[in-house]
């Protein structure tokens, strides 16, 4: 142990830079895996907690495609012989901020997530023993606490459409007392309505941090707009009944609920939406992990450094009678205590980006899949596991390869200053056939099929896609200075030559640093690419189905299990303006497939024949198929959809609508990249036929010729009264909303290499200095024979910017290979979706200048520390 | 109160209806005489007092039936009102009258079983208007309120059981028709067969009934030219009739166990809109099955002041069916013994001397079950309706009888809760 302390530790606290560097970049690494896994949990859990916080004592709930017929109600007596029935309307409203800019610019801001709050729409003469409200107690001047709800107040609750209650926080928040107004949206409506009562922080109040309001049924389904339904129907078993009594229970529910109905627990909403983030959470996990790797590479890094710096020193102690054994131990101890301090630093820091990261991913998870409030991530005992489960092995594994390299060190031959590294100059035959077969090995895996409905063999090819490239680093590197041989002399002169000559004979020493940085370059190249080409799809895509002059839409943005809806005010603006020469409208509702949420939609085929609002992927003439299909029982179904299910055209698929489960022949198969959970499109007469008069969830509208869509949106917005609020988007500014959310939903993405590359960039820094280090003698000569400082600190740039060129070209080797298999493999496994392979090759060309300078600029403190140095060693 | 209610939920878990509104109905809708509400200020229909919601956005503000007219609402007047002249038809009558705000049928009824055991049960239908044409199109909105009670007496077992439903139609889950008779709430309901005989099925585990009452001697009307006034305003009044010695035969329902009985029934049916007046704490009622043949229907009404309203009546039906008005003057109804505690706290006198000297009746009523209390839950609304006996003379020839005896406002005013 005081052999630890005087040989490992003392050093480390000399070596401060590399010390520190190491640990920060473990510590990175730890974070960004802890980050990703708390925000993973954040949003499901999000969803899964106030989930429970308003089930209250629901055990059984009775749901049905676009909700459940009220005229059904009568018939479900039965459910009253088993416990207490409630229906529900649940749903989302945003607080309106007294006033919203409308006006001129006609823009409306959009409505932030922060200011929505859960609706509960109950039967509030029968739904009080199913969940715990409380009523807070209303303190009255100089009198006894007066009933919390005065009989007036209830009967207004009950019996006036705009009338809620609201819990004790949010007044707070808001500064609203009882009697006050509070101006609530709800699809393009903005309604008034009186606070007539104060919930405590119990029960569902406590749900979105008591972002919630409760409202009788009969006002919350009229708010909504969904006369004739409701939500679903919880059911509190009578007594305090066990799983098993609650499995009974449900299938003798199931038996008796009419067609088109089915019962379930209520966790099963938050299974399914788990299920429908599963895939943008594992690529999030995924490339969590590539942060890690680099921090991996750091350590083994740092212990080789830490092994050659003192090799004599080892070669001493060695010749003192410490055993191989100890030398080992005390290299593995140096691992451990850089890996320790990395992942204690990081689950701090972790927590620190889990905020951030939240910020980035709640907008796309509520864009895109489910209104969820983001939680703030809790650290879990599990998580903190983890962190050290995965840190202090992997870091000991890292430090593995040169601790036993420092454990064979021959104590003569340490003494006698032999070459530090000759047992690993040459390369290594054997390391590139392990190299070559297990390339091999990924090629073959991405031939394999997902798991479970995610590319799990998709990502181990590309980790030991990651991994082969790595171990063929020392070869390119080999290949590669001799073709820069020339170059360099030319362009650098003698500077440029030593730099040169320097690299080529550290092979082995800079390799695991190229590779590292290497490694998240080629990330970085693999998503551009993907990215890149899944943009240019998607631009393609709108430009050919975005057909319309303007895009009407509701003022509060529709989720899953959150819909909003126009009203027929705004539907009769838009109509009623003279410009306007055709328009349609289109209703999306929430449809489960096989126990996933899917999007069905209801599209006038006539008006997607005319307008080409779909892209046809099968069979070759959609249109004609669609034509056939018009007002038949037949749907066109999303690429995704077709991919995830393996359906296709001419396949028949089986729909649960309201009143029961109907046969549908697929029509045709459409590129779609709105809906990854996969969507069904239904002829207009087909859908009603199922779901009755339901209200569009938006409208498209043809303009005359000539008319100017700028104009004729801000006159249709300026025609609106004040109770109403729409988004109008013109063809162009949908355009860009869609590429504008396309490219929010990889802000993490980008977050997240960032990271990964700022860690590699500490790795070339330390890189350096070792050699810096390592040269000593050499460098001393250098100047000796009339080098100046600043020769010297270029050519050490030099060497740095060299690292950045080869770790970018392989970055870009494997990047582009990696690439091939996110968008052929991953994608396509996890999300279904064909993107045309571009390369985007102005932004890889941007990249690789950036990275060079980027590593000359890391270069630059080991090269003040080389001239430094040399002079300290010449005095 | 919803806070109350959840407490009380814990204690009572059967009694879930909230409780501030079972009283109001309460104070509409007790059973004998629509009385004891507030001063004539008060008398308002509460879904007329609230204070003008949301000018500016309220829906279809300032049309008649609007939910923010101010205090001289026009959703009282919008009501009908019961007036004299009243022409009864039947069975038609038996089905609901949604222009009266408040309607009720009422079924009390004396019973036995095979082994000789004699139970008595109350099953009760209210309707209470509330809006009558709510602005709101969803069929959830409230336009009336229905609540049900339900109650078995087992004086053998010492057992009274209840159960109370307060609900709103919405897609149909109660409602009462108006082209035939049939009432109902959730899986509780009245009808009329095919035959005429009216039957009651009130499922329930701990308690329940399933009925099939003949309608007996023909419908008694109540009070005078087709009217029961109850105070000294003209529309304060309603239309109330009686069938007043039903033969009943079916099944009770008392703690899981289904009990086979046969015996006879009393039906009262009021519907009216507005008939209170100030100062009126609660009522007496009392429906008897004497045993030569004839029926009495009396109530009287207590003023604050410990008097009796001069408004209190009754009914006395001959063997074949010709009726006698009672008028305040022509009875007395006086308690006997000290009042004695329920569970709700409040002191009943459960047995009284009944005089009416124009027919030289002089009757005792006794109850054979102490506690025959039905408790809302949380608000402080509690009556006593339970199964009595008479013993007696008729012009000194004594006589026996069964009956219900009916008794509101002895905890706390009713007009004071509901001013609150």
């Amino acid at each position: 142990m005081r052999l630890f302390r005087q040989f490992i530790l003392r050093r480390m606290l000399q070596e401060k830079a590399r010390t520190v560097t190491t640990i920060v970049g473990v510590a990175l690494g730890i974070a960004v895996v802890i980050a990703i896994q708390l925000t993973n949990g954040s949003s499901v859990r999000g969803f899964e907690t106030a989930l429970t916080t308003v089930a209250g004592r629901t055990s059984i709930e009775v749901v049905g495609t676009g909700g459940v017929p009220e005229s059904v109600l009568a018939d479900l007596g039965f459910l009253r012989d088993i416990g207490q029935m409630s229906p529900v309307i649940e749903g989302e409203m945003a607080l309106v901020t007294s006033d919203l800019p409308r006006g001129d610019s006609g823009v409306v801001a959009p409505v932030r997530r922060s200011e929505a709050v859960r609706v509960l729409g109950v039967d509030i003469l029968r739904d009080l023993t199913l969940r715990d409200y409380a009523m807070a107690e209303r303190q009255q001047a100089g009198s006894s606490p007066a009933e919390a709800l005065s009989r007036q107040e209830f009967l207004d609750l009950l019996t006036s459409p705009r009338t809620i209650v609201i819990t004790e926080k949010l007044a707070r928040r808001r500064g609203v007392r009882l009697g006050d107004e509070l101006p609530l949206m709800t699809g393009d409506r903005i309604e008034r309505f009186v606070v007539r009562g104060l919930l405590k922080d119990e029960g569902p109040a406590k749900v979105m941090d008591g972002s919630f309001v409760l409202m009788d049924i009969a006002a919350a389904q009229w708010a909504f707009n969904r006369l004739g339904r409701v939500d679903r129907i919880d059911v509190q078993l009578s007594g305090s009944p066990d799983s098993a009594a609650i499995d009974a229970a449900l299938s003798s529910v199931r038996s008796q609920l009419p067609a088109g109905l089915t019962a379930q627990r209520p966790a099963r909403r938050g299974e399914q939406v788990e299920r429908m983030l599963a895939a943008f959470h594992m690529n999030l996990t995924a490339l969590s992990w590539v942060s890690l790797i680099v921090g991996l590479f750091l350590v083994y890094n740092t212990v080789t450094i830490s092994v050659i710096a003192r090799r004599d020193e080892i070669g001493m102690l060695r010749a003192l009678g410490v055993t191989r054994r100890q030398v080992l131990w005390l290299f593995l101890g140096e691992a451990a205590a850089l890996g320790l301090t990395g992942v204690g630093l990081g689950i701090g820091l972790g927590r620190v980006l889990a905020d951030a990261a939240v910020g980035l991913t709640s907008q796309t998870v509520s864009t895109l899949y489910i209104a969820t409030a983001a939680v703030p991530p809790d650290l879990a005992p599990w998580h903190i596991g983890l962190a050290f489960a995965l840190g202090v092995p992997l870091s000991l594994l890292a430090a593995t390869m040169p601790a036993l390299e420092a454990s064979r060190v021959s104590p003569t031959a340490a003494m006698r200053g032999h070459d530090r590294l000759e047992s690993r100059v040459r390369l290594q035959p054997r390391l590139l056939a392990l190299a070559v077969v297990i390339l091999g090995g990924a090629v073959a895996l991405a031939q394999l099929g997902p798991v479970g409905g995610r590319p799990i063999f998709g990502y181990v090819s590309s980790f030991a896609t990651i991994i082969g490239a790595s171990l063929l680093v020392p070869a390119t590197i080999f290949g590669l200075t001799r073709l820069l041989y020339r170059p360099l002399r030319r362009l650098l002169g003698v500077e440029g030559l030593l730099a040169h000559a320097n690299l080529s004979a550290s092979i082995p020493r800079v390799s695991i640093s190229v590779a590292a940085l290497a490694v998240s370059l080629s990330m970085m190249v693999a998503i551009a690419v993907m990215i890149g080409s899944f943009r240019d799809t998607v631009a393609y895509w709108i430009g050919q189905t975005l057909q319309a002059d303007l895009f009407i839409g509701p003022g509060m943005q529709p989720t899953t299990g959150s819909e909003q809806t126009l009203s027929p005010e705004v539907q009769a603006a838009v109509a009623a303006h003279p410009d306007v020469a055709a328009y349609d409208s289109f209703r999306n509702v929430d449809l489960i497939y096989k126990d996933n949420f899917v999007v069905l939609g209801a599209g006038n085929y006539q008006v997607v024949i005319d307008y080409g609002a779909l892209l046809f992927k099968e069979p070759a003439d959609g249109r004609a198929a669609l034509k056939a299909a018009i007002g038949t029982e037949a749907v066109v179904v999303s690429e995704a959809f077709s991919n995830r299910y393996g359906v296709h055209a001419g396949d028949t698929i089986t729909l649960d609508l309201p009143g029961g489960s109907h046969p549908f022949r697929i029509a045709a198969v459409s590129y779609d990249y709105a809906v990854d959970r996969g969507m069904v499109v239904m002829d207009r007469p087909v859908f009603a036929k199922y779901f009755g008069a339901l209200a569009p969830t938006g409208m498209a509208a043809f303009l005359k010729p000539g008319a100017e869509p700028e104009r004729v949106r801000r006159e249709i917005i300026e025609s609106l009264d004040e109770g109403h609020r729409a988004f109008i988007y013109t063809n162009r500014d949908l355009r860009s909303e869609v590429l504008r959310i396309f490219d929010s939903t990889f802000a993490i993405t980008y977050a997240l290499e960032v990271i990964a590359i700022v860690v590699a960039m500490l790795g070339v820094a330390a890189t350096l200095l070792t050699l810096v280090l390592e040269r000593r003698r050499e460098l001393s000569m250098l100047r000796l024979i009339g080098a100046t400082r600043r020769q010297v600190q270029r050519m050490v740039v030099v060497e740095a910017a060299l690292l950045g060129m080869l770790s970018q070209t392989v970055g870009l080797v494997v990047g582009l290979a990696l690439s091939v298999l996110l968008v052929f493999v991953i994608n396509v496994q996890s999300f279904g979706w064909t993107i045309q392979f571009r390369v985007p090759t102005l932004f890889l060309a941007q990249v690789s200048v950036v990275v060079i300078v980027a590593t000359a600029l890391a270069g630059l403190y080991p090269a003040r520390r080389a001239a430094r140095l040399v002079v300290d060693h010449d005095e | 109160m919803m806070n109350n209610l959840r407490r009380h939920a814990g204690v009572t878990r059967r009694v879930a209806a909230p409780a501030a509104l079972a009283g109001l109905l309460m104070a509409f809708a007790a059973h004998g005489s629509m009385a004891a509400q507030g001063p004539a200020s008060e008398r308002r229909p509460a879904a007329a007092q609230r204070t003008p919601a949301t000018p500016g956005t309220a829906p279809a503000q300032g049309t008649a039936t609007s939910p923010g007219a101010g205090p001289a609402s026009p959703l009282a007047s919008a009501w009908k009102e019961a007036t004299a002249g009243y022409r009864y038809q039947f069975p038609q009558d038996h089905a609901s009258h949604p222009d009266f705000k408040i309607e009720w049928w009422y079924y009390t009824g004396n019973v036995q079983a095979r082994d000789g055991r004699r139970f008595g049960y109350q099953v009760t239908f209210f309707r209470v208007g509330v809006d009558r044409a709510p602005v709101n199109p969803s069929v959830w909105a409230v336009r009336d309120l229905y609540m049900a009670h339900l109650a078995v007496s087992d004086p053998q077992g010492q057992r009274y059981r209840f159960a109370e439903k307060l609900t709103r139609s919405g897609p149909g889950l109660s409602g009462a028709a108006t082209d035939r008779y049939r009432v109902w709430n959730e899986e509780w309901s009245a009808t009329q067969d095919a035959q005429g005989r009216h039957v009651l099925r009130a499922p329930g585990r701990d308690v329940g009934v399933e009925l099939v009452l003949d309608e007996g001697k023909a419908p008694v009307i109540n009070g005078i030219n087709g009217i029961s006034q109850k105070g000294a305003m003209p529309g304060n009044a309603s239309h109330y009739y009686s069938l007043t010695r039903m033969p009943t035969r079916g099944t009770l329902i008392l703690d899981g166990e289904r009990i086979d009985v046969t015996g006879e029934s009393w039906m009262d049916r009021e519907f009216g809109s507005s008939f209170l007046e100030t100062g009126q704490q609660g009522w007496d009622w009392l429906s008897l099955q004497l045993s030569d043949g004839r029926e009495l229907m009396l109530y009287q009404l207590r003023l604050a002041d410990g008097t009796r309203d001069p408004r209190s009546s009754g009914t006395l039906v001959e063997t074949d069916g010709r009726t006698t008005h009672l008028t305040e003057r022509d009875f007395t109804q006086r308690a006997i013994g000290a009042p004695e505690a329920m569970p709700s706290g409040a002191r009943y006198p459960l047995a009284w001397q009944v005089d009416i000297p124009g027919q030289g009746l002089s009757l005792r009523v006794t109850t054979p079950l102490r506690n025959q209390e039905l408790t809302t839950a949380g608000a402080g609304i509690s009556y006593w309706e339970g199964m009595v006996e008479v013993q007696g003379t008729a012009r000194g020839t004594a006589l026996s009888g069964r009956g219900y005896l009916e008794m509101t406002g002895y905890r706390g005013s009713i007009g004071r809760v509901l001013t609150q």
